[in-house]
C-alpha cells in the first residue's frame, strides 16, 4: 500500500490505539463515496532515533544498548549486534560460544512466541473476537480455562529462565560479547537448563493441540480468515545448511510461489533491501529489490518457513508438514503466522535439547577481539522475522554510524495488506461494532508487529474510530 | 487483604516495552498479584483504551512526543498514586541520549540521509510531533514514587505492589550494584585504563581492580548485579545512587574515579578524562535527567564535541 491523501468525500474509519501488540500505533481506514474501501494503514506514532542515538557509543556496549531497542525482543538484537561486532573485528564466536547463544536465543524464542500465542493473540483465540474487551485479556484467559493458562505461562516462564540463565538476564540479557559468551557453561547450569528443557517438553506436547484447535476453530468461526485474508507476497528468511536456521546463515529470498530468487550473505543486505519513508507514520516500510524491481515480502515465522521447509529436528517437521498440508506452500495465510509460531516453539525446545546435549557446548567461549577499523554488519532471525544491525567502527572502538532494519518494517506492506483484507471482510458495509473492529486488530497482532523495534521505539494508546465524510469527521466510536 | 480489589492503570511512553514484559516476569507471583488487582488499561495485556479511575497508576517510558506528554497527564488524572517505572520515566532511559541531537538531527539520520532509504521525505501526518527534547516523566506530572531499573527486577516490582496493596511503604535499598556484586576487590599495581575489548576479565576479580570501567558502584541496585555476576561490567542502566543524586557536586563519574583510583594506581583525572571521552556510553541511561544534568560539573555537550574534534584531527 502505498500512503495517500484522503479524497473528499471519503470516510475514514479509525482504531486508537491498537492494544495487545508491541508499541503505539492506530489505524485507519479510508472509505470512498460508495463505501467500497480505499485504503488502509497502520500509523506508527513514537520515534526514538537508536540510528543517531548509537553515534559515538563504544561499540563494546552495543549488545547491551540496543537490547532496549525492544523489551519483547531484546535477546534478538543482543545476538544481532554480537555477530555484528564479531564481523567487524573479523573474529569467529568459538563454537561452545555459538551454541550458547543459540541456546539463549531458543529461549527466547519460546518465550516470545509463547507471549504472541497465548498472551497478545491469545484473547481473541480462545475467548473470541467478538467477546467483551473488559474480559478479552490474559486474565480472562486464566478466568476461561486456568489449567490450559497456567501451562501457557509456564511455557513462557521456561522460555524466558533458559534466556536468563544463559544470558545472565531475560528482558535485556547481557553475556554475548565481541567475540563470544563471558561465562563458561557449569555442570550446576547445564543440570538447571536441561529440566527446563524437559519441562517445556512436556507442556509443548500438552499445547501443541490446544493451540491447532484454537486455528482451526477459528477458520471455522471467520471462513473470510482462510478464503480472503491471503497476502501473497515473497518471503525472505536465514538458511543454514539447507535448514531453518536463526542466527547464523545467508538470506534467502523467495517469491510469492516459493521458488529461492537469491541467496546471500547479510552483508550484502543493502543491495537487496530499500527502506522508504512513509508519510503517516514514523516507521519506514523496506521492500526487496531484484533486478530493478521492488516487492513486497514478509519476514517471521511463516516466511521462515517459506523460505526452508526444513528444520534440524523431527518433531518440528512433522508439525510443520501438517501446517503445510493444511495451508498450502507457500503459505500466505496471515492467521498461519500463528500455526508458524506453534512451530516454531515447538522446534526451539528441541533445538535447546540437542544443545544441552553436545559436547562442544561446554568448550571454552571467548576469543580477544580488537576494532580494526570499518564496517560490522551482523542479523539474528527475531521472533518476528530478519533483524539486521549494520556499524561503521573507527579504530578506537567508537561507532560512527548505524543503520537498522528491523522485522515489523519488512513486514509493514503485508500488514496494511492485512488490514485491508480484514476491514473488507469485518467492517465494511457491517454496523459498527466492536467486534468487527477488533477482527482489524486481529489481523494486524497476527503479526505481532513490534513497534519497539520498528521505529526503534514504542507505546500505545486509546482506540478511536473516525469516520469522516468530506473531511468533516460525521461519527467518532470509542473503546 | 480486603475482597475489594486494588484498582491498576498502566502506560508505556516512549520505551522499549521491556518494563511491562517484566510484570509478566513475575511468572507463577503473577497469578497471586492477580487475586488481589485488577488490572485495567494495560497496552501489553488487555484492551481497555481509555483511562479508568484507579487506585495505582503504572508509567513506563519517555517523554518524547507530544502525544506521551498527552498521556502521563491523562495517567495523574486518573490514578491515586503514579509510579515512575523503569530507569525511562525515572531519567529518560536510552531514548534521553537523544538528547545531546536536534529533533532535526535525528530525523535527519534516519529519514534522509540513512543509507538504505530510497525517499528523500519525512512522515508528515497522522503523527504525533516529537518534543525539542526528552523528559523524564516528572518534568511533566508529579510522581509519588520512583523504580527504577531496566527493566526494574520482577522482585522489585513484586514488592513495591505488595507493600502497596498492603499499605506498607516499598523497600526500595540505597544499595548500589556492588553491595550484591561477588567479586572481589584487591588493590592492583594497574596504572592503565583498560578498554572492555582488552584481554579477558578475570571472573573472581572487581572489574575497577583489573582496570575496566565498571559502573557498579555509581548505580543503584535495581537487578541483583546480574551484569558483574555473568562477566560483564555494570552499564548504569539502573542510573545513579542515592549519595549521587542528592549531592550536587558527586557524579557518577567522579564516583568511579575515586572508587578505581584507590583500587588502582590509575591516576583519578586519567579515569574521570576517560568517561569523559565516551560519555554518552557512561551517561546514556541517565542524561535526560535534571538531577544529572544540571550538575555544576556535568558539560555532555562539551565532552561530545571534544571528543568528536580529536577524532577529526586524527582522521583528517
Amino acid at each position: 500500500m502505498s500512503a495517500q491523501t484522503e479524497t473528499p468525500n471519503s470516510r475514514t474509519i479509525r482504531i486508537d490505539p491498537v492494544t495487545r501488540i508491541e508499541g503505539h500505533a492506530k489505524v485507519f481506514v479510508n472509505l470512498a463515496e460508495d463505501g467500497s474501501l480505499d485504503n488502509a494503514g497502520l500509523v506508527v506514532n513514537e520515534l526514538r532515533g537508536f540510528e543517531k542515538i548509537l553515534v559515538g557509543m563504544e561499540a563494546n556496549r552495543m549488545p547491551h544498548i540496543t537490547a532496549r531497542i525492544c523489551g519483547v525482543c531484546p535477546t534478538a538484537h543482543h545476538i544481532a549486534a554480537s555477530n555484528a561486532l564479531d564481523h567487524a573485528c573479523g573474529v569467529v564466536a568459538p563454537p561452545a560460544a555459538m551454541l550458547l547463544r543459540e541456546l539463549m536465543y531458543m529461549g527466547h524464542i519460546i518465550h516470545s512466541h509463547a507471549l504472541s500465542l497465548f498472551v497478545l493473540q491469545g484473547p481473541d483465540l480462545v475467548l473470541g473476537l467478538d467477546a467483551d474487551p473488559a474480559i478479552r485479556n490474559v486474565v480472562g484467559i486464566v478466568q476461561a480455562n486456568p489449567e490450559v493458562a497456567k501451562k501457557a505461562l509456564r511455557i513462557r516462564t521456561v522460555g524466558q529462565r533458559l534466556n536468563e540463565i544463559v544470558g545472565g538476564r531475560g528482558t535485556h540479557p547481557v553475556t554475548s560479547v565481541a567475540g563470544g559468551i563471558t561465562f563458561v557453561l557449569d555442570s550446576e547450569k547445564r543440570a538447571m537448563l536441561q529440566s527446563l528443557v524437559d519441562e517445556g517438553k512436556q507442556l509443548a506436547r500438552e499445547l501443541a493441540p490446544v493451540v491447532k484447535q484454537l486455528v482451526v476453530s477459528m477458520l471455522e468461526k471467520h471462513p473470510a480468515m482462510l478464503t480472503d485474508w491471503v497476502a501473497p507476497s515473497w518471503s525472505v528468511g536465514t538458511v543454514l545448511d539447507n535448514r531453518v536456521s536463526l542466527i547464523q546463515g545467508n538470506l534467502r529470498a523467495v517469491d510469492e510461489n516459493g521458488s529461492t530468487q537469491v541467496e546471500f550473505p547479510v552483508q550484502d543486505y543493502d543491495k537487496y533491501m530499500v527502506e522508504s519513508v512513509v508519510d503517516f507514520s514514523y516507521m519506514k516500510r523496506v521492500s526487496f529489490k531484484k533486478d530493478g524491481l521492488l516487492h513486497d515480502y514478509r519476514v517471521g515465522p511463516l516466511a521462515r518457513i517459506n523460505a526452508m521447509q526444513q528444520f534440524n529436528t523431527e518433531w518440528a517437521n512433522r508439525e510443520m508438514e501438517e501446517m503445510l498440508s493444511l495451508g498450502g506452500y507457500p503459505c500466505h495465510i496471515t492467521l498461519f503466522q500463528a500455526y508458524a509460531k506453534l512451530v516454531e516453539m515447538i522446534w526451539a525446545i528441541e533445538r535447546a535439547d540437542d544443545i544441552l546435549r553436545d559436547p562442544a557446548v561446554n568448550g571454552e567461549t571467548r576469543v580477544p577481539v580488537k576494532f580494526k577499523g570499518g564496517r560490522g554488519v551482523g542479523h539474528s532471525e527475531a521472533p518476528r522475522g530478519t533483524l539486521i544491525h549494520d556499524y561503521e567502527i573507527d579504530e578506537d572502538g567508537i561507532v560512527r554510524a548505524a543503520n537498522l532494519i528491523v522485522a515489523t518494517q519488512q513486514n509493514y506492506a503485508i500488514i496494511n495488506r492485512s488490514i485491508e483484507h480484514a476491514a473488507t471482510s469485518h467492517v465494511i458495509g457491517k454496523p459498527d461494532d466492536q467486534a468487527l473492529l477488533n477482527a482489524v486488530e486481529f489481523s494486524i497482532r497476527c503479526y505481532d508487529p513490534c513497534l519497539s523495534c520498528a521505529t526503534h521505539a514504542v507505546g500505545a494508546m486509546p482506540m478511536e474510530i473516525s469516520i469522516n465524510r468530506g473531511g468533516r469527521t460525521v461519527k467518532t466510536i470509542r473503546r | 487483604m480486603s475482597a475489594e480489589l486494588v484498582t491498576i492503570n498502566t502506560e508505556w511512553l516512549s520505551d522499549c516495552s521491556g518494563c511491562h514484559i517484566a510484570i509478566v516476569d513475575l511468572h507463577e507471583k503473577i497469578l497471586s498479584v492477580l487475586e488481589s488487582v485488577k488490572i485495567q488499561r494495560c497496552p501489553v495485556l488487555t484492551d481497555v483504551k481509555d483511562y479508568p479511575p484507579a487506585k495505582i497508576g503504572l508509567v513506563s517510558g519517555a517523554i518524547r512526543n507530544e502525544h506521551d506528554r498527552h498521556a502521563a497527564i491523562e495517567m495523574r488524572k486518573s490514578c491515586d498514586l503514579i509510579i515512575a517505572w523503569g530507569s525511562c520515566a525515572v531519567f529518560g532511559g536510552p531514548a534521553g541520549a537523544g538528547n545531546v541531537h536536534t529533533r532535526e538531527e535525528i530525523a535527519d539520520a534516519v529519514y534522509l540521509q540513512n543509507k538504505t532509504t530510497s525517499t528523500s521525505s519525512l512522515p508528515s501526518r497522522e503523527i504525533s510531533p516529537l518534543e525539542v527534547s526528552v523528559t523524564p516523566i516528572d518534568k511533566v506530572i508529579e510522581v509519588d514514587l520512583y523504580l527504577a531499573g531496566c527493566p526494574p527486577h520482577p522482585t522489585y516490582i513484586f514488592d513495591a505492589l505488595v507493600s502497596l496493596l498492603e499499605g506498607r511503604q516499598p523497600k526500595a535499598t540505597k544499595e548500589s550494584v556492588c553491595a550484591k556484586c561477588k567479586r572481589q576487590m584487591k588493590k592492583s599495581d594497574l596504572d592503565t585504563i583498560k578498554q572492555h575489548t582488552d584481554g579477558i576479565p578475570d571472573p573472581e576479580l572487581c572489574f575497577l581492580s583489573q582496570g575496566y570501567i565498571c559502573m557498579g558502584s555509581a548505580t543503584i541496585d535495581r537487578c541483583l548485579s546480574p551484569c558483574p555476576t555473568n562477566g560483564i561490567p555494570c552499564t548504569g542502566c539502573a542510573g545513579a545512587t542515592m549519595q549521587i543524586l542528592s549531592e550536587p557536586n558527586r557524579d557518577i563519574r567522579t564516583e568511579i574515579a575515586e572508587r578505581m583510583a584507590r583500587l588502582t594506581k590509575i591516576p583519578r583525572e586519567d579515569i574521570i578524562k576517560e568517561i569523559e571521552k565516551s560519555s554518552k556510553s557512561h551517561y546514556s541511561y541517565t542524561m535526560a535527567s535534571s538531577m544529572i544534568s544540571e550538575k555544576p560539573t556535568f558539560l555532555i555537550n562539551k565532552w561530545i564535541h571534544e571528543a568528536n574534534e580529536d577524532y577529526e584531527a586524527a582522521h583528517g
